[in-house]
């Protein structure tokens, strides 16, 4: 009875409704689980990779610079220099070099830690569009360029030891086979996708060849070597390379040009789920969408408000970054729980070879009244199992403004809550004005600066649907009501004048609705009659 | 069967053993354990409202009271028994009354038996002298050992009649009139011509309340403003007797009395201000060591009399009225204005258990426009919802004669002296009573901010408790809702609006993940509807739930609630139509309309046309579920009210009939409701099958329950169920608490008439305010019937 009757009610905004579609599934879920932060640049980022090692750090190609970024911190560690606009950039599968191709047509590969020049591979004369590291040689490297020629070549020696030249247009991507050292792909703007094998000596004849139908912007080799994906136009297409090139899928739901792909594993502690692997795309478009070939469906799609140029995922699973055209880079880090990382470091050290035993807890004894630390217990004593429970009345947490409204400082609450940021919260302690018949009287009473606030709020939000019924009438009160003041200030003034576009603004667009319901409405009632 | 008194008229009183509380309540008085707050049993015999009840103190076994009534009789109860033992008529309404001589202790040494006197604050009539009286109440003696005929000795005539207050010990009795404090001495030898002495005490405001301190000589009275005035040493002067020795320095004439105006009798007057508003409640500790106080606020505040230090009880919720002490001194119980009495403790300021009674209709009835004060009522269970002032809204047992529990509807704490912005306008239960809808209305500040909810609620199937399901924000924009109504087998409802809209709510099942069966209801709009753009009014389902009557101004549109469909039109009234209702299965539909020009209509849903109708203003209808039977409460106009005894009349008709087939005058009609109920199910093993009663809900919230189709209109009498005092076992009382079980009918009955004008046979006087007794049968009785009820209670088990 007595907790029934003293209850305290705080302040909330009104419930939103709860949206009709499904429920975010648990996959899209761990995709917006990525924390975004964003990195500005000048110039249009045309390349990303990861180290294939932890800590998995990465490199960005933008201008003539390639920039080195830690992916625990996402922070820029270092950077190395070139004389013309990066191309291409890729790591080998140790991480202890880096080739990095540019647009005069060389190709150089560096020592990663030292940020050493080690060779300069010259023999493309056109710009060189894509180098790439093959997956399980250290020896070699793949480039391939605007001469529509595909070089392969000896690093050691720098020299190319096989030219590949079936593209007809400028080639413009390649990855290489993950089981196989000796075949990789290529892509050029001829349309084709060709899949070469440096074991056949032929420079013109390629092991298959696979029409995308667009220019192809990207090409990736699935983790199971047997199928590759295709980006180009506006469609990613994936190919069964295994049963002789045939078209497995055409994802088709970006509306612009796919820019770049990837192909990365979902990292979630259970095992069943942790062993899928998605296809992620970035489009001109601005979205990012991930893509489960397994029941060829797009499980999450992402906005980013600039054309996306290039894409990279960590091997780890905990951090992505999207490249865009206007250079502004988005990267993004997942929070991982502790439990997972320990997990993580529990599974690294089972691997080896022994391990100490954890102890064991030896059984506690249970405390006796004959037991003098029976009356030594103190604060921190666990309950035994036997024990009833006493439990704490839950302590009620109140906001700043909830405490400023128990003790009738209505004026103050106001202040408080428009200082904050939820306008949601602040339209709920006006309405709880509004039902103590303060509101008007807590308007008067505020001084200019506090007025400039009230006003700016009423400028951002009085034409949001969801708090116009209540801010209309209120901005009509507060400017008839502060007339004099608002007349007297300059910056009030300019509030006021913001508030007017709006509203003319807001005024615009209910009229061109209505335009449309004019037009829309004769339709259904045809519709009706049917 | 009648229930849904005021437990508030008068101060209760505790028993000796403090384990009862004696309530007046309406014509009788309630007994209630202090053990579980539930009703014991009651004393039945005035024939008017009880207004004292005065417990002779003594030891633990002594259980007899006195009683007052405005039937002019005063009765001598023993209480363990239920037993009337005496009875006095005074021929005048008492306003109040106390009896001096049972608190001054008795003196053993004279033989004979003393005479009792009782003081009594009546009202004369004012028909018998020619003259224009003035003062209508008189404060007269009586003898109640033996009562011949009333004292001539008048105390004091007043305007008004006053509540008397004595002191603890019976030596003062005291009345406030206006801004006087009228105190007289009590002789210490009473008899008939014995005069007492008499002190004023003057005040600028008008008293509200006043209350003797139970060892000095201190009396505390309580002023509309809030003000406490404490007078010590009053009748110092005046009411010295030889050989009383007081504790006080002799007083010269020019000794300065700080606070007393001059020439009143008392030593010095202090002031104490902490209310906002009048005081209702004050009240000494028997120890005499702190003041209670309280008022409006709804804050019992703890004065220390020596230092004024300040404790508080707040949210208490209401209005206080009343402050007893028990004779165990830890536990008190407040009265509130919300027809509440809590038991608390002292010691520890907590509430530990409350008398709840069937909440007062809401104060502001005309604060919005959309206000609806007709209650809701579940057919089946006989319960009934209300809406609170505490925005909430309170499940009444009409069986039991209590209050179930309470809701909140709006997330508030409400505070009896704010002003009213927010209000549960309307609640409606679905026919099977699982699902109900309320409005709430937050009213705007200057044309601003005002918010109408509409909530839907879910019965709780294992707590038998409503829980909300879905929250509406103003679900016709910004226009009042005029009505709700629930489809009788499905989830769907339909609200209508005065906007010119109707909208249909479908309840969608929405299972939760993770393998669990816990179900999650939400109700979402399925369809809109609108008729010319005019104001919907009412809101009706048929019996099956295949048509959708919905009013539109004068019209009554039929639809299809699932298509969403327009039916058919029908008719024209020469007013809005404020109500509609399907009359069971039958294919008639009863359309209500207000204004100028009422009108009861019943339209034939086959024919669509009007069958008949009536000039009456309706305030309520009903209809009995699956039969082809309506009940309506008809407002008379004033003119005949004297004729019919009353302002309002229940008819039942048959809808294929214009001419009713009963009817019963009733009073304080104007925001009664009224229903028909399935019968009690602890009484149908002896009925035949399922009984229909017609339950009357009148405007203060009293209401009787009757069985309609019986010709003879049998009154049901209030018999408790046996699990419900179950709780307490006490062998002193085992025979009589069994007796409380025994179904006991009223021997009275009326006679039914079927015309219309004869409405007046069964004038709702008897039905509410009493029977002239109903007296307990001989023990000889008694024993069989005891014995008949244990039979057929085994044969029922067997069944």
């Amino acid at each position: 009875m007595e907790e029934a009757r003293i209850k305290t009610f705080p302040v909330k905004p009104k419930l939103k409704t709860k949206p009709r579609t499904q429920q975010q599934t648990p996959e899209s879920k761990y995709w917006s689980s990525f924390k975004t932060q964003q990195i500005p640049k000048q110039f249009p980022i045309h390349s990303i990779d990861y180290s294939p090692t932890p800590p998995h750090s990465f490199v960005l190609a933008n201008s003539t610079t390639l920039h080195i970024f830690n992916s625990k911190t996402l922070s820029e560690t270092s950077q190395i220099t070139f004389k013309d606009t990066v191309s291409c950039v890729s790591f080998r599968n140790d991480a202890r070099l880096i080739a990095a191709s540019d647009l005069s047509g060389l190709v150089q590969v560096f020592d990663f830690n030292e940020r050493r020049r080690i060779r300069h591979l010259q023999s493309h004369t056109r710009p060189v569009r894509f180098v790439h590291y093959p997956r399980h040689d250290k020896l070699h490297l793949v480039s391939g360029g605007d001469d529509a020629l595909v070089k392969y070549w000896d690093v050691a020696e720098a020299k190319v030891i096989h030219q590949f030249n079936g593209h007809k247009d400028y080639v413009r991507c390649g990855h290489s086979s993950p089981v196989n050292s000796d075949t990789f792909v290529t892509g050029s703007y001829d349309h084709l996708v060709k899949l070469w094998d440096v074991r056949v000596r032929d420079s013109s004849k390629s092991a298959m060849d696979i029409n995308h139908g667009c220019p192809v912007e990207d090409v990736v080799f699935l983790p199971s070597g047997g199928m590759i994906a295709t980006a180009g136009g506006n469609s990613v297409k994936l190919w069964d390379v295994i049963g002789g090139g045939k078209l497995l899928y055409s994802m088709e739901s970006h509306n612009k040009t796919v820019t770049s792909i990837c192909v990365g594993r979902i990292g979630k502690d259970s095992v069943d789920e942790s062993n899928q692997y998605r296809i992620m795309s970035v489009g001109l478009d601005g979205y990012f969408k991930v893509f489960d070939y397994g029941s060829m469906k797009v499980t999450h799609s992402m906005r980013f408000p600039a054309p996306l140029v290039s894409l990279g995922y960590s091997p780890d699973c905990l951090t992505r970054v999207i490249g865009t055209s206007n250079g502004m880079i988005y990267a993004s880090k997942r929070k991982v729980k502790v439990d997972e990382n320990e997990k993580g470091i529990v599974a690294s050290e089972g691997s080896s070879i022994w391990r100490i035993r954890p102890l064991e807890s030896t059984e506690k004894k249970v405390l006796k009244t004959t037991d003098f630390r029976y009356f030594q217990r103190g604060q921190g004593e666990k309950p035994s199992e036997g024990d009833y429970l006493v439990m704490r009345p839950k302590k009620v947490k109140l906001t700043a403004h909830d405490k400023l409204l128990n003790k009738f400082r209505h004026g103050d609450a106001l202040v408080c809550v428009l200082e904050g940021k939820n306008p949601g919260h602040v339209v709920a302690v006006m309405e709880e004005l509004v039902s103590r018949k303060k509101l008007l009287r807590c308007v008067s009473d505020l001084d200019l600066e506090k007025l400039e606030l009230l006003l700016a709020f009423l400028h951002k939000y009085c034409t949001v649907p969801k708090y116009s019924s209540l801010l209309m009438g209120l901005a009509n009160k507060v400017i008839e009501m502060r007339a004099d003041d608002i007349r007297a200030s300059e910056t009030l003034k300019k509030h006021i004048r913001n508030l007017k576009s709006t509203v003319e603004a807001e005024i615009r667009i209910q009229q061109s609705l209505q335009e449309i319901q004019g037009i829309i409405s004769p339709l259904l009632r045809i519709a009706g009659r049917r | 069967m009648r229930g849904g008194q005021s437990y508030v008229s008068c101060p209760p009183s505790f028993s000796n053993d403090g384990n009862r509380l004696l309530v007046g309540c309406g014509t009788s008085v309630a007994i209630f354990s202090t053990a579980t707050a539930l009703q014991v049993s009651s004393l039945e015999g005035h024939t008017s409202t009880v207004t004292s009840v005065v417990v002779v103190p003594g030891s633990k076994i002594l259980n007899y009271c006195w009683t007052s009534s405005l039937d002019g009789t005063i009765r001598y109860w023993d209480f363990s028994l239920f037993e009337c033992i005496k009875k006095i008529d005074l021929n005048l309404p008492i306003f109040s009354m106390v009896i001096p001589s049972l608190l001054s202790t008795p003196e053993e040494s004279s033989g004979k038996k003393k005479n009792v006197y009782a003081y009594v604050c009546m009202q004369t009539e004012n028909g018998k002298d020619n003259k224009p009286k003035l003062c209508t109440a008189q404060i007269r003696k009586c003898n109640l050992t033996n009562y011949n005929k009333l004292s001539k000795v008048t105390l004091k005539e007043t305007k008004r009649p006053q509540r008397l207050t004595i002191s603890p010990c019976g030596n003062f009795l005291g009345i406030k009139d206006k801004r006087k404090l009228h105190i007289w001495k009590i002789p210490k030898v009473d008899s008939d011509s014995a005069v007492s002495k008499k002190i004023t005490l003057h005040h600028t405001k008008t008293f509200s309340v006043l209350t003797f301190h139970p060892t000095e000589r201190i009396v505390a009275a309580g002023d509309v403003t809030g003000r406490i005035l404490i007078f010590r040493g009053f009748g110092a002067q005046n009411f010295q007797e030889n050989g009383e020795l007081l504790n006080r320095t002799s007083m010269t004439g020019e000794e300065c009395k700080p606070g007393v105006r001059q020439n009143d009798d008392a030593e010095s007057c202090s002031t104490w201000h902490w209310h906002s508003s009048g005081v209702n409640l004050l009240s000494f500790s028997s120890d005499g060591v702190y003041l209670y106080s309280g008022g409006k606020e709804g804050v019992l505040v703890f004065w220390q009399l020596d230092t004024g230090k300040k404790k508080f009880l707040p949210r208490i919720g209401s209005p206080l009225r009343y402050f007893i002490d028990s004779p165990d001194p830890s536990v008190s119980s407040i009265s509130c204005a919300d027809n509440q009495i809590h038991i608390f403790k002292i010691s520890s300021m907590e509430i530990m258990r409350s008398i709840s009674g069937i909440k007062p209709p809401l104060s502001s009835q005309d604060i919005c426009e959309s206000i609806s004060s007709q209650a809701a009522f579940d057919c089946t269970s006989g319960l009934v919802a209300v809406q609170t002032e505490n925005y909430g809204i309170q499940f009444y047992s009409l069986f039991a004669n209590r209050g179930l529990y309470e809701i909140q509807v709006c997330e508030r704490n409400y505070q009896p002296v704010d002003d009213v912005t927010v209000v549960v306008t309307m609640v409606e239960l679905s026919v099977d009573g699982s699902m109900m809808g309320t409005v709430e209305v937050k009213l705007p500040e200057e044309g601003i901010g005002g918010l109408i909810c509409l909530k839907l609620w879910d019965l709780d199937s294992d707590t038998k408790r409503f829980s909300m399901s879905t929250l509406i924000y103003e679900p016709h924009r910004d226009a009042h809702i005029s009505a709700i109504a629930f489809h009788p087998t499905r989830h769907m409802a339909v609200t209508s609006s005065y906007g010119g809209d109707f909208k249909i709510w479908v309840c969608r099942e929405e299972t939760q993940q993770k393998g669990q069966t816990h179900q999650n209801f939400s109700w979402m709009c399925h369809a809109v509807g609108s008729y010319k753009n005019k104001a919907m009014r009412a809101a009706a389902f048929s019996a099956d739930g295949s048509v959708l009557a919905v009013a539109a101004d004068t019209v009554i549109t039929l639809w299809d609630p699932d298509k969403n469909e327009l039916i058919a039109v029908v008719g024209e009234t020469p007013s809005p139509i404020g109500r509609l209702i399907f009359v069971g299965k039958s294919e008639n539909l009863l359309s209500v309309s207000h204004g100028s020009t009422p009108q009861l209509s019943v339209w034939s849903m086959s024919k669509l046309a009007a069958s008949w109708s009536y000039r009456l203003e309706i305030e309520a209808v009903s209809c009995a579920l699956d039969l082809s039977y309506f009940a309506v409460i008809a407002l008379l106009p004033k003119s005949n009210e004297r004729m019919f005894k009353g302002d309002g009349i229940i008819l039942v008709f048959n809808a294929t009939d214009p001419t009713p087939m009963a009817s019963w005058s009733v009073t304080k009609a104007k925001g009664g409701s009224i229903a028909f109920l399935k019968g009690n199910p602890s009484e149908l093993a002896d009925e035949k099958s399922s009984k229909t009663l017609l339950a009357y809900l009148n405007g203060d919230r009293e209401y009787v329950l009757f069985d309609p189709y019986d010709k003879e209109a049998r009154e049901l009498n209030m018999t408790m169920q046996g699990d419900l005092v179950g709780l307490e076992d006490n062998g002193q009382f085992g025979y009589t608490s069994i007796y409380g079980e025994l179904p006991v009918f009223d021997l009275k009955r009326n006679k039914a008439s079927s015309v219309f004008s004869g409405a007046s046979n069964r004038p709702w006087e008897t039905i509410f305010n009493g029977s002239s007794s109903h007296m307990l049968p001989p023990l000889t009785k008694l024993c069989s019937e005891f014995l008949e009820s244990l039979l057929e209670k085994k044969t029922s088990i067997i069944e």
